[in-house]
């Protein structure tokens, strides 16, 4: 076990870490230089695309040291972002080290320091690396001291590198021979794996990522779930390079993926421990924490047909995604889908496009939605993070909201901004202080419920960019809350219903109402959108209806062609959703319903 | 379903020639030379054996309509010959058909109208399109606005059934004021009947052209509107009530009774190139009253090279065709319907599409009702579904919000 290292990289966003794992790949020549592509763990094209990684992923590379002696580094790649620490968790358990990347010009950050915690908790030796030295305005120096200071590291053994050019990569690779630990565990004992990852595969069936911490895993063995309380037989195992390479067996220390030919999905739960049915563990591994959703949100498919689809792409989505939940809904106005729970804004954002890029559907998210704790008159209490389900007000005696604890970063000419901002947003005990020359952070104890609606994207206009958000859930307060409904020509569309705040609910009732009314097209009559507290209208817009709409000449017989135009048309009404007589395409949910608000902010 | 209330079928030739293109027209039409006018003459003639053999209706064709193009350009001699060969191959009603004829107010003289007349035509419709000599330059006419009202009185004259002129209105720029002028010349000059169109901006035209340049533009759709309703108050006032989104006349018998067969299903048979053809066949397997039909809609080649090219093989010049079940002719029928003023038969509907349309679409009825653009109209003809004047502005849309569960 002397050979293996078990490692991962931790960072705050941005610092450079898939890149940083992209050089030590293609140092060990994981990769043919014609495979070769930037960022080449995050599998994913969104994770590509928006330079973040969502979902933590593996490698084994194979590195001679100066020494001579060969080593196997599994790599775990983790994501960066608030709303994954979930993830990060589980890679962390599977690791024996870590590899702190800090920006040298940006410094030790937020998430530096909750990341080293998070190792810390897990006891993983910590290599720093300075990344980023080739920038003009790194500073090695002033890092040194941040390390030193902030995350009380000893500052000479941080690697500086350089990820991008290449610099320094060689001595990295030595240090985490050197300096992180091989795993301990005991291939004689009975079979304690971690699963910490798994993936589908069409043919197949589930992909199990596990970390071996005692025991043997062989190809024959009869393996069962600790807690599913399920049992299979494993296929095959191996480890997973580029692609998946079979291997006799996976022994203490080792990591690399199982194939046992399971092909339902349910009851698969990333952090469940395989052990041997023949000879258990006493004890399943620990540390295991479940994620909790905190944003809520339906999502149906644009096509009511694609429901099946849905579902199916959600079950395996699962898998892979331990923090999302989900569980059946429905709307009269968009038909069949499931109520989701997500970690966060990030979170549902990245779940939507997996869904979408990932299984080729095409969806609706509702309004999200926090959880609301709601005490009613006769004292009983009852959660609720669906407006369908809010009970009627009369019987409610008291509400109350999750609040979080936002700290937000920004260059010093935006602090007036920032600060009307967080007040704007019900925003209390907020406070700033100095980072350094220029930088300020900005906390503040703010409704999850107010950030949850464009608050991030107004934060990045006001900063010109500049502005960075993290936040962390702390408990729940009274809140005033109503339920504002929207009504088209006196129907109500259920899907739009929303909580808010009272103070808020003309606003964002009226924002929806000209939101909609900018993407349902014009009809044959006048439309009414209204929004609408109970039985009080508190908004309202109109659409005009056309006025002309008739071609002049209908001559020489061609009918052919006109019908054909309005069959055209008629097929297009098809994927219109209908609310009374006033048909409402799907893009008009969508519009509705995005959170971000480029428009809007503009005005 | 039932076969429609029919009249007799009407025939209709397209003589694609016109002495220059007009910058807004896209009908299939190209300057010509004599030589060339005289070879299509014959080949319009050969076609006509050729699409009798295809036309199983025995009943004798009620209307011929020389439709362009300019007509007017044909000499009489030739319009005569193509009549003697409609007579030749294909069943026309005694004693005489009513023929209609396009004509260019340049090509009218007392001369020629009484020739006209001697042929049989009843019908001259006059492509005047404006009486406003800026309009009919910025158009690409040839005439002037005093040609015009001259064209208009001699054809009064020389004492056809119908005398109708056609205008063009809504051009970029135009003001109500000056179009409410138009109206009020054309209304002085009293003709029987009298077509407005409003100008629309076909892609694949000199105007097209421009607009994509920008360099042109259609009015915006309020400003469309306000003339449209402009135009049909006006005319109504003055004696000259719509039948169709387009069409006034002085009285129901100076509709054209040819362009009607076009709006209610009545079989037609349409000769040269771009020509369209429409048959109810009743079904190969019943005979019997009640019994299902289908009908059958074909059209010629558009270009006149095309088409030239199939007859010089001696082919028929066909370009396409369609079978049309209930559910088309139940849509065609519904937006047809809603261009007229009478609207549409609702009983009849039901009957003959199975669908009760105000019950398949109660809340849009209610909707559009309520908004002043249909109305249910109940007469001892049954109930009818009516487009008011703002109705017939948008029926187009209107046709498209209904439903029509039409079962096959």
């Amino acid at each position: 076990m002397d050979h293996i290292r078990n490692f991962c990289i931790i960072a705050h966003i941005d610092h450079g870490k898939s890149t940083l794992a992209d050089r030590l790949i293609q140092r060990c020549g994981a990769v043919e230089a014609r495979e070769f592509r930037d960022q080449i763990l995050d599998s994913m094209d969104l994770e590509r695309e928006r330079g973040i990684t969502i979902k933590a992923n593996t490698i084994t590379l194979s590195y001679t040291a100066r020494d001579g002696r060969g080593y196997e580094l599994n790599l775990i790649d983790t994501p960066g972002h608030v709303d994954f620490s979930h993830e990060v968790r589980r890679s962390l358990m599977s690791c024996d080290g870590a590899l702190l990347v800090i920006d040298a010009s940006q410094g030790v950050e937020a998430q530096t320091v909750a990341n080293l915690y998070l190792a810390m908790e897990f006891n993983l030796a910590i290599v720093p690396v300075i990344n980023k030295i080739d920038l003009p305005s790194a500073d090695i120096e002033r890092v040194m001291e941040e390390i030193d200071r902030d995350l009380a590291l000893d500052p000479f053994e941080a690697i500086p590198v350089s990820a991008k050019l290449g610099t320094g990569i060689d001595e990295l690779l030595e240090a985490i021979v050197a300096k992180l630990p091989p795993p301990a565990g005991d291939p004689e004992a009975p079979l304690r794996a971690l699963l910490f990852d798994a993936q589908y595969d069409a043919y197949r069936g589930a992909v199990l990522l596990v970390r071996v911490l005692d025991g043997t895993l062989r190809p024959g063995t009869r393996i069962r779930l600790m807690h599913a309380g399920v049992e299979h037989k494993v296929e095959e195992v191996g480890i997973q390079r580029l692609r998946r390479v079979p291997a006799g067996q996976l022994s203490a220390g080792e990591v690399g993926y199982v194939l046992a030919g399971i092909k339902t999905l349910s009851g698969l739960a990333i952090g469940d421990t395989l052990t041997e049915a023949e000879r258990p563990a006493a004890q399943p591994v620990p540390g295991y924490r479940e994620a909790k959703p905190v944003v809520f949100s339906s999502i149906y498919p644009v096509d009511t047909n694609d429901y099946l689809d849905l579902t199916k792409a959600l079950e395996k989505l699962k898998l892979n995604d331990a923090a999302l939940v989900y569980d059946k809904d429905s709307s009269a106005a968009l038909g069949f889908g499931f109520r989701c729970g997500f970690l966060g804004l990030l979170h549902l954002d990245v779940v939507q496009e997996r869904l979408e890029r990932e299984y080729g559907l095409s969806l609706i998210l509702s309004a999200p939605s926090v959880r609301y704790q709601v005490v009613l008159d006769d004292g009983s209490e009852v959660w609720v993070d669906n407006p369908t389900f809010y009970p009627d007000p009369s019987t409610i005696k008291e509400v109350f909201e999750p609040y979080i604890k936002a700290t937000i970063m920004t260059p010093e000419r935006y602090l007036g901004a920032v600060m009307e901002l967080c007040r704007e947003r019900r925003g209390v005990d907020t406070k700033f202080n100095y980072l350094a020359a220029g930088r300020m952070e900005v906390t503040s104890e703010l409704p999850l419920a107010e950030v949850l609606f464009d608050f991030y994207d107004r934060l990045k206009s006001l900063t010109q960019g500049y502005g960075s958000f993290d936040y962390e859930v702390l408990d729940y307060r009274p809140a005033d809350i109503a339920k504002v409904d929207i009504l088209v020509n006196g129907e109500k569309v259920d899907a739009l219903s929303q909580l808010v705040h009272r103070d808020s609910a003309r606003t964002r009732a009226l924002k929806y109402c000209e939101r909609l009314a900018r993407t349902i097209p014009r009809q044959q009559f006048k439309i009414a959108i209204q929004g609408a507290i109970g039985g009080q209208i508190i908004a309202r817009t109109t659409i005009h209806p056309f006025r002309k709409d008739v071609t002049a000449k209908c001559y020489g017989g061609d009918i052919t062609r006109k019908r054909k135009l309005l069959e055209k048309q008629k097929e297009g009404k098809k994927k219109m959703k209908m609310v009374g007589a006033v048909e409402i395409p799907q893009a008009a949910f969508v519009a509705v319903l995005r959170t971000e608000d480029d428009e809007d902010s503009r005005t | 379903m039932t076969i429609p209330p029919q009249g007799q079928p009407g025939l209709y030739l397209h003589l694609p020639f016109c002495s220059a293109i007009c910058p807004y027209c896209d009908f299939a039409v190209m300057r010509a030379g004599e030589a060339l006018r005289a070879r299509f003459v014959d080949r319009l003639v050969a076609e006509l054996p050729l699409a009798a053999g295809a036309w199983a209706d025995p009943r004798p064709f009620d209307t011929v309509y020389f439709g362009g193009g300019t007509p007017s350009l044909l000499m009489v001699e030739e319009l005569a010959r193509l009549l003697d060969a409609c007579r030749e191959h294909l069943a026309l009603t005694t004693p005489a058909p009513w023929v209609f004829l396009e004509a260019n107010p340049e090509d009218v003289t007392p001369e020629v109208c009484r020739a006209w007349r001697r042929l049989g035509v009843r019908t001259l419709s006059l492509g005047v399109q404006s009486f406003d000599d800026g309009v009919l330059r910025f158009l690409g006419r040839r005439h002037t606005a005093a040609k015009a009202r001259a064209a208009v009185e001699k054809a009064k004259a020389a004492g056809f059934d119908t005398v109708s002129i056609d205008l063009i209105f809504g051009l970029p720029g135009q003001s109500a004021a000056a179009w409410r002028r138009e109206l009020a010349t054309a209304v002085a000059l009293a003709p029987d009947h009298l077509s407005c169109y409003q100008l629309t901006i076909h892609p694949r035209t000199v105007f097209g052209v421009r607009a994509a340049r920008g360099q042109l533009s259609e009015l915006p759709e309020g400003a469309q509107a306000a003339l449209f309703e402009l135009t049909h108050r006006v005319l109504a006032d003055a004696g000259w009530p719509a039948y169709e989104v387009s069409n006034f006349a002085r009285s129901p018998e100076h509709r054209s009774r040819h362009n009607c067969k076009y709006w209610n299903h009545t079989p037609y048979l349409g000769l040269g190139p771009s020509a369209h053809s429409f048959a109810i066949v009743p079904h190969a397997s019943a005979g019997t009253a009640g019994a299902p039909v289908v009908a059958r809609r074909w059209w010629n080649e558009p270009r006149l090279r095309s088409w030239e090219q199939r007859m010089a093989a001696g082919e028929r010049p066909l370009a396409g065709e369609e079978a049309l079940g209930p559910r088309e002719l139940g849509a065609e029928t519904l937006l047809l319907g809603l261009r007229t003023t009478a609207g549409v038969d609702l009983d009849d509907f039901a009957t003959r599409f199975g669908v009760d349309l105000l019950a398949a679409n109660a809340l849009l009825v209610a909707n559009l009702a309520a908004e002043g653009r249909l109305e249910i109209r109940s007469g001892p003809d049954g109930r009818r579904l009516v487009p008011t004047l703002q109705g017939l502005a948008v029926a187009d849309g209107v046709a498209a919000a209904f439903d029509l569960p039409i079962p096959t």
